[in-house]
């Protein structure tokens, strides 16, 4: 499996080949800030935000806001095939630097000379 | 400093009543989030980055109670997302001041106004609004990315010192600000008549969109030094005096980080205020299943280095004031004699 850079997870579709690497599938998807898209062994979907996931318990599991809304759902890591980084990383954007381009494209019209 | 008498003898018999039971470790405040919605997107920030229905979520009143209860503390922060968003954001804070619980709203305060003047707020001795303001006009406007944010909530301010309410200001310090002008904006805030002010340097969130301006713990020392170092007799501080000679490299504490647990729409956020390391499902699971020694300045993690923010130490400086007869001394003689 190969694990994409920190910044270029949306759009992700890994192929998860052990536990060991869907535990860090998981773990990338935690961090993640969009929704992603839980594929289950039987082939079913969810597509939400991962919020939480436990490791370290008997059964470790995740926990996941469906995008449709109600209360969060919780899926076995046992029952998991992989998870696609489907939706928007939110944490990605560029507002800051929008807004000091928007900023400073201010100023200078501010000090140019009148014609 | 500024603290009112009954709050600090709230928060004293607490904190004496904690170590009387040999509680090691137990929270002061609770960072209670309601909702992650904002209507500002400030360049610090690392709160809001989140899918929209996500940010369409609030806490119930009932959940935001639960949580106050089951970890007991005598003081509430209601940060965010934008707390004046919530919908039963006038109830909610009802329900805790029947509680007797000492409410900090902390809030932009952009739509303070409209929400005073539609008379969903009562003053109480119990209710204080934190303003948040990084600073004069255009170091906060440019913080929260948005011009004209700072005259609404100087204007908000008048509101709702006029109306009787309890007010203070929270500021965010970054790498660039200057003590000088800081120290401006202590005078300014002292002459609009806000009750006291709380200072903080910022945390490096790493999903907050701007990633070069966080303070690191030798340049939080020089600004702190240079800008209290002769604090005005006017200017009021609403927290601990401990934790302002913290910041000025006078003690060196280690962090509380259960001393403000964070609750929010997810659960119990592991490990603080500030890092995301998992959700517990309890109060009870949060204390006893994180593993603390992997947190703070001396246990090496790198997230915790340069982290100084009052979520962490302002509890650590609260408990050593009553945990010596240095903390003590040094406690009363900064608040009587206003030298940090």
């Amino acid at each position: 499996m190969t694990v994409q850079p920190e910044a270029n997870l949306e759009g992700w579709n890994p192929e998860v080949g052990d536990a060991t690497a869907l535990a860090e599938v998981i773990e990338r998807a935690f961090d993640y800030r969009g929704d992603v898209t839980i594929v289950r062994r039987d082939g079913s979907e969810i597509v939400g935000y991962l919020f939480n996931r436990d490791a370290t318990v008997a059964q470790p599991f995740v926990q996941v806001f469906e995008q449709q809304g109600g209360l969060p759902l919780t899926v076995l890591y046992a029952d998991i095939h992989t998870v696609r980084f489907t939706g928007r990383d939110t944490a990605a954007g560029n507002s800051y630097a929008a807004w000091l381009r928007s900023r400073e494209a201010a100023k200078a019209a501010r000090s140019a000379p009148d014609v | 400093m500024s603290v009112p008498l009954s709050q600090m003898l709230t928060v004293t018999t607490y904190v004496l009543g904690q170590r009387l039971r040999g509680r090691r470790r137990y929270p002061l405040v609770l960072m209670l989030e309601p909702l992650y919605r904002c209507n500002l997107a400030c360049a610090g920030c690392g709160k809001i980055q989140y899918p929209a229905h996500i940010l369409r979520k609030n806490l119930s009143v009932e959940q935001c109670l639960a949580a106050v209860e089951e970890c007991g503390v005598p003081m509430v922060s209601i940060p965010g997302g934008e707390p004046l968003m919530y919908p039963d954001i006038g109830r909610l804070v009802k329900e805790l001041v029947a509680r007797r619980k000492y409410v900090y709203l902390c809030t932009n305060a952009i739509l303070l106004k409209e929400k005073l003047e539609a008379g969903i707020f009562t003053p109480s001795k119990y209710l204080s609004f934190s303003v948040h303001l990084d600073g004069l006009r255009e170091e906060h406007d440019e913080t929260v990315c948005r011009e004209g944010v700072y005259d609404q909530a100087v204007e908000a301010i008048r509101e709702a010192l006029r109306r009787g309410f309890r007010v203070t200001t929270n500021s965010t310090l970054f790498d660039g600000t200057s003590a000088i002008r800081m120290q401006m904006f202590f005078d300014e805030m002292m002459d609009l008549g806000v009750e006291g002010m709380m200072l903080s340097p910022g945390y490096s969130y790493a999903k907050a969109p701007d990633q070069e301006h966080f303070l690191r713990r030798q340049k939080t020392h020089e600004l702190f030094s240079k800008m209290l170092e002769n604090p005005k007799k006017r200017w009021k501080f609403n927290q601990s005096p401990l934790f302002l000679q913290f910041l000025m490299g006078k003690w060196d504490f280690e962090c509380t980080p259960w001393g403000m647990p964070a609750y929010n729409i997810f659960g119990w956020q592991r490990p603080c205020y500030l890092l995301q390391e998992g959700y517990a499902a309890s109060f009870k699971d949060l204390m006893e299943k994180t593993a603390w020694e992997n947190y703070g300045h001396k246990s090496g993690n790198e997230k915790c280095k340069d982290c100084m923010v009052h979520c962490g130490y302002e509890a650590t400086a609260v408990d050593f004031t009553f945990a010596s007869f240095k903390g003590l001394k040094a406690a009363a003689q900064a608040t009587l004699t206003g030298k940090l």
